[in-house]
Order: structure tokens, then C-alpha cells, then sequence
């Protein structure tokens, strides 16, 4: 089960996913901040872009573009 | 009980309370409520502002936007505890909440826990549909009264920006408040899952398809957040913002001089010579006056960080900075602190409030001093203009002067990211588990609005004013004094000149006299002391007529280029400002680190300037 989820940091440029989930380790607060933010199960994700050097991503979610760096992109989890 | 008029509330204004996500258009909102007069509240001690102005018989209060009503940082913890006050108060007659129409799915999250704390305390909330013509453009239409059945609170669509809705929620609004009592919604969503649940099912059925809303950001955004196309207009703007901040605000700055230069010479053609228009002419004219000139120059700087803000461009310069700002240690949050920073300090320094990371946040904060604050443009200016000959190149598009500027602001900046990876590196980590990483919404591009530009650019130069006037007159006034008498004995025999005279020593090395080491050690209360200062003692000592120019009275002077490049790197280094101080004590909690900076910076800028006038004699 483990090994069929990705990673949001995992997705590429113009692929699109749905959220699976939110990392077991990330505070609370966070996680609910996300979830409001609409990092919520089933939501669809559209990664619009992705930095060099490893920088920071940015993705359509709903009605709102986000960018994310790496630390909390692998702390999402999505649908294969 | 608020619908009945308690007697004791007769005499106070009753409050409308404006809150919102940010982006959502609230600031336009309030400011086309409430027109020109507005007064912005400064807590003691926090620094979440609260601007209110008059609609009427009621006091408009704008909140300050928060993405949600569960914090993660100090800032939003504050200004949600400053709401909660407010919805509990007696005075508080009505909440409206404003949401983006065109986003409907997030704002709805945010106006149902709206709705739910009202309810708590028997508040009622109006939801106010913001940008509705845009929705329109977009060929959708929203049908506000189902979606007022749905939530059970009144809606209004209106636009802000093209006034259309505005006049009807204005007439409407005392009805409201009359009954707002009735206005209580019957179900509220209180737990986290059903209002996510519950807005992603409205936005669905009423909202537009977000796709077509995206479109046009993100065909920008492929261009302005492009690798490489990306990064040269970033630095083509930063670049750009430098160059204005000299070349836009010089005829605004001559104005200003030939009017203190008139006003100055009709007083004391009035008065006549003597003692009075000395007094006149060196201390108010001279010295008051000499700093006064460089109002225009800091409103064209809030201006120009104004609309990047508005337009939406702050957030992407965060995001292209925040890998390079990862290797010292900071995020793309301090971004914005730093960039503001080069207005002032004080500011700067509460923004780092939105750095969740608390190791980051305190590292942002030491550093942003380094950031060439407004306070140093006069001086800056000055130095500029007796030391760099106006020559442009390009057929105007790039000036010597302007460059010197950038090299300047370029030399604040590198020695932050110095200073910041040393402290990244000799410092423990033992916070960053709890960091909260990085995030960042990037809005909707817009051509921002002029009437809350007006009001932020206005009240910069009202500010910058209030603020440094009071000890530039005090310490225009105790220089004169010194330095005029005993009378007729002229500066180097002066009292000011005896003092002077024994502290010539510790400037000597940085190759300047005396009458600088004064205007340098009274600039430790603030920066803009200095060309103030200067004005005065140049003005005592120098011919009748001060105003031909301090420049070029200091160029006649024999300035030597070394020294004079070493202290304008002494400026640029050194934390010469009370209220900076302050702020880092109240912000860090701790005055070691604030007075501890206070040193380190000023014996790290006395070795420049040294070293400096040392090399290039």
C-alpha cells in the first residue's frame, strides 16, 4: 500500500492527481490548516509547474494556485 | 439587546466590523465605504492595525485578513484574538464578511467559521460577494438569493472597484443593522470537516469553473515565474524600483526645496537680521528643512512596493526567492520583511510575524536593519550628490547617481545574507521540527486600485514625519544653541566646537572632522538626523544663504572620496535608530539582542569606513 502512494513533491509538471491524504507526522495545526486550504481527500491536484534546484513547486488546487516547498509537498500523499 | 439602542451606547458610534481572507478586496471595500478620512489604531504592544472610518451614523472597522479562524502564526493569533474582542463587544452592531465571488469554494470556508463565531455571541454576519463584474465577465451569473437561502445569511454581490452593488449596500445597511437580530442564521457549520465539505458542495453549485478564472494568471505566470525569463524581469523590477526612487522623486524633491527656500527667505525678509533669523534660518530652515525635502522620495518608495503588492507580483518575488534565501538559512517569507525593510525598519520587522519558522523569523529579524531603510535616503542622497557626478548613459535610462544608489541598497543586502548564514551556522537548530514549511498562495494579477495606494503612500510621508520631525527639532535646536554661542566667536570656538574638538579623535581614522563626528554620534537617535545636523552647522559656520545647497557647500569643503564612500558604508552597516531598538526588544523579547546588534553593527561599520578611507585615501 505504502509503496503504490506518491508523493505530492513526486508529481511531475502538467500531471494531474488526487489527493490521498496528509503525512501522519505533520503537526496538527498544519494539517488543518492544509485540509482548509484544500488539501483534502478526493480534491483534484494539477501541478502547474516545478523549479530548478529543487525550489519550490506550485500547483492549481480548486480555485486557488498554490506553491509549496519541498518539506511540505512530500508530507502530502496522492492516489497513484 | 443590541436592536433596542442601549442609552449608554447613544453616545458611541456603533461598529460595522469588515473582515476577510486576504486578496479578497477588502482594504478597496472599506475604503470606498468610508471615503478620505480614515485613523489607523495601534495597540500597545502588538501591531495588528485596525483602520475605522465614518459611513454614517456607524464607525466602519477593518480587520486585518487572515486566511482562517485557527492560527498557525503570531500574527494571525493576535488579530484573531483583536476579532474576538470585537464580535463579544456590545458596540459591535454587524460583521461583513467579504469574499472573493470569483474564488467562492476558499472564501466560503473562511465566511462559515465566520458565521459561526458570530453566532457564538449573537452576532449577525452579511456575506458581501466582492468582484462580482469579474464573474459576470467570465459569462457566469450567481444567484445571491438561493445562496443566501443556503447559508442563512444575508449576500450582496458588488464590486469594489467599479462601484457597481456599492451604493445599494450602503442604503442597505442601517435596515440590516436594525434587525439584525433576525438575521441570526439557523445552522451553522462548526466542525472543520462539514465546513469544507459544505463549501466544496456550494462553490460547485453557485461558483464559477475555476479553470477559466485560472486562465489568465497562469498564462502570466509562465512567462513572469519562468526559469529564466522569470528571473530577468525580477531583477529588471528590482532594478527599475531603485532607479525611480531617484529619478521620479527628484523634481517632486526640488519642489519641496524651492518651497522651504521661499518660505525661509519671505519669514526672514519679514524679520529682519539678527539673532531670530539666524536662529531661523540655520536651526527650522536649514535643519528641519533640509530633511523635510526627502518626503517625496520615501512615498514614491512605499508607492512602488504598494503596487507590487496590489498587483500580485510580492508573492511570485517570494516564491523565485525562496531557494536562493534557503542557502542562508532564511524562507521566502523574509522576502517581503527584507523588501520592506527599505521603507523601514520598524514595519519590516513585525511583517517577519508571517515567518511561521521561529529560528528563521529571529534570524530575519537581526538582519533586516542591514536593509538601506527610507531613514538612510537622505543621507544616501546627500553623499550621492557631493561625491558622484551626475553623468547618464543609455539616453537617460541609467544614471551614475542612480547605480551609486543600487550599489548601496546591493551592499545592505549582501551583508544581511553574510550576516544571516553565519548565524544560520554558528547558532543550534533545535526548532525546526516544528517549522511551519513553506506555503503560499499566489493571487489573482490586478491593476491595483488608487484610492488604497493614495492612503498608504499619504500616510507613509504623514508618518516618516510625525515620527523623526520632533527629534530633528531637538536636535536642530541643541546644535544651534552649542554652536551659536558664546555669540560671535564663530563654530570652532563654540561650545559645540570645544565638545567636538575632543571626540575628533575616534573619527580622525575614518578621515573626517569634527563637525561629522557630531551629525554621525546624533544619528544614533535616527539616521535622518545627520543631513539635519549637518544643515545646521554648515549653516552656522557657512555664508548667509544655507539653502544654495549643503551638497555643494560639503563638496567645497574638500570631502575626500575615500572617506566619503567609507561613510556612506558606515551608514549603510550601522543600527543608529531608537525605535528600531524598541522594536527589536519588544519582537525578539530579549534587549541583548537588540543592544547586542546595536554594537556589533556599529563596530563592524567603524571598520569599514576605516578600512575604506585607509585604501582609497
Amino acid at each position: 500500500m505504502a509503496d503504490s502512494t506518491m508523493t505530492l513533491w513526486q508529481l511531475a509538471a502538467n500531471q494531474t492527481a488526487k489527493v490521498f491524504g496528509l503525512a501522519e507526522a505533520m503537526s496538527p495545526e498544519v494539517a488543518s490548516r492544509l485540509r482548509q486550504m484544500g488539501f483534502y481527500p478526493g480534491q483534484s491536484i494539477h501541478c502547474l509547474r516545478r523549479s530548478p534546484l529543487q525550489g519550490p513547486l506550485v500547483v492549481q488546487l480548486g480555485d486557488c494556485v498554490y506553491s509549496l516547498d519541498k518539506q511540505v509537498a512530500e508530507g502530502i500523499a496522492l492516489h497513484p | 439587546m443590541l436592536a433596542e439602542h442601549p442609552s449608554h451606547l447613544q453616545s458611541v458610534k456603533r461598529h460595522i466590523i469588515l473582515v476577510g481572507k486576504p486578496n479578497s478586496g477588502k482594504s478597496l471595500l472599506f475604503n470606498q465605504l468610508t471615503g478620505l478620512r480614515q485613523k489607523v489604531a495601534n495597540f500597545p504592544g502588538v501591531t495588528v492595525e485596525l483602520k475605522s472610518g465614518q459611513m454614517g451614523a456607524f464607525e466602519v472597522v477593518d480587520f486585518p485578513g487572515t486566511y482562517s479562524l485557527s492560527t498557525l502564526s503570531r500574527d494571525e493569533e493576535i488579530a484573531i484574538e483583536k476579532l474576538n474582542e470585537a464580535v463579544n463587544s456590545d458596540v459591535t452592531a454587524l460583521l461583513v464578511c467579504v469574499l472573493d465571488a470569483t474564488r467562492l469554494e476558499r472564501s466560503l470556508v473562511f465566511a462559515m467559521q465566520v458565521q459561526a463565531l458570530a453566532k457564538q455571541h449573537g452576532k449577525a454576519v452579511v456575506f458581501v460577494l466582492n468582484m462580482i463584474d469579474e464573474v459576470r465577465r467570465f459569462g457566469h451569473h450567481i444567484d445571491t438569493q438561493a445562496l443566501s437561502k443556503a447559508l442563512g445569511s444575508p449576500v450582496f454581490a458588488l464590486s469594489a472597484k467599479s462601484l457597481e452593488g456599492v451604493h445599494e449596500f450602503k442604503q442597505a445597511l442601517p435596515e440590516l443593522v436594525e434587525r439584525a437580530d433576525q438575521l441570526l442564521p439557523e445552522h451553522v457549520s462548526e466542525d472543520e470537516i462539514s465546513v469544507i465539505q459544505r463549501s466544496q458542495s456550494l462553490a460547485q453549485e453557485f461558483g464559477i469553473q475555476t479553470d477559466v478564472v485560472l486562465k489568465r494568471q497562469n498564462r502570466i505566470d509562465a512567462f513572469l515565474l519562468n526559469n529564466m525569463l522569470g528571473g530577468v524581469a525580477f531583477l529588471a523590477i528590482m532594478f527599475l524600483l531603485f532607479q525611480s526612487i531617484f529619478t521620479w522623486a527628484t523634481p517632486l524633491m526640488d519642489g519641496v526645496e524651492e518651497g522651504i527656500g521661499a518660505l525661509a527667505s519671505a519669514v526672514t525678509g519679514m524679520i529682519g537680521p539678527g539673532m531670530l533669523t539666524d536662529f531661523l534660518n540655520d536651526a527650522i530652515f536649514g535643519g528641519v528643512g533640509s530633511f523635510l525635502v526627502f518626503v517625496p522620495q520615501i512615498m514614491v518608495l512605499t508607492f512602488i512596493i504598494g503596487v507590487l503588492e496590489d498587483s500580485g507580483y510580492l508573492a511570485r518575488a517570494a516564491l523565485i526567492c525562496h531557494k536562493p534565501l534557503s542557502y542562508f538559512g532564511l524562507s521566502g517569507r523574509s522576502f517581503i520583511p527584507y523588501l520592506s525593510g527599505h521603507a523601514c525598519a520598524i514595519p519590516a520587522i513585525f511583517a517577519a510575524r508571517t515567518i511561521e519558522s521561529p529560528r528563521k523569523r529571529l534570524i530575519t529579524m537581526m538582519t533586516i536593519p542591514l536593509m538601506s531603510c527610507s531613514a538612510r535616503l537622505p543621507v544616501y542622497a546627500l553623499l550621492i550628490a557631493v561625491l558622484i557626478p551626475e553623468k547618464v548613459y543609455f539616453g537617460g535610462l541609467i544614471g551614475l547617481q542612480g547605480a551609486a544608489f543600487f550599489g548601496l541598497y546591493f551592499f545592505g543586502i549582501i551583508m544581511a545574507l553574510v550576516v544571516s548564514a553565519l548565524l544560520n551556522r554558528f547558532t543550534r537548530d533545535n526548532e525546526s521540527l516544528t517549522d511551519m514549511p513553506f506555503i503560499l498562495e499566489l493571487p489573482t494579477y490586478r491593476l491595483p486600485h488608487w484610492k488604497p495606494l493614495m492612503h498608504r503612500v499619504l500616510n507613509s510621508g504623514k508618518q516618516f514625519i510625525r515620527r523623526a520631525a520632533p527629534v530633528i527639532f531637538m536636535v536642530s535646536l541643541v546644535i544651534w544653541f552649542l554652536g551659536y554661542f558664546p555669540q560671535d566667536q564663530g563654530l570652532q570656538n563654540s561650545y559645540l566646537g570645544q565638545l567636538g574638538h575632543w571626540i575628533e579623535p575616534i573619527f580622525e581614522p575614518m578621515g573626517l572632522d569634527w563637525r561629522y563626528g557630531v551629525a554621525i554620534l546624533m544619528s544614533f537617535l535616527a539616521r535622518e538626523v545627520f543631513v539635519g545636523a549637518l544643515g545646521t552647522l554648515f549653516g552656522i559656520d557657512g555664508a548667509e544663504d544655507n539653502l544654495v545647497g549643503l551638497a555643494s557647500q560639503l563638496q567645497q569643503d574638500g570631502l575626500t572620496l575615500g572617506a566619503g564612500i567609507g561613510l556612506l558604508l558606515f551608514y549603510v552597516v550601522a543600527l543608529q535608530c531608537v525605535a528600531t531598538v524598541a522594536t527589536l526588544r519588544g519582537e525578539t523579547g530579549r534587549s541583548r539582542i537588540a543592544w547586542g546588534l546595536v554594537l556589533a553593527y556599529g563596530v563592524l561599520a567603524y571598520i569599514i569606513a576605516v578600512t575604506v578611507n585607509t585604501v582609497i585615501g
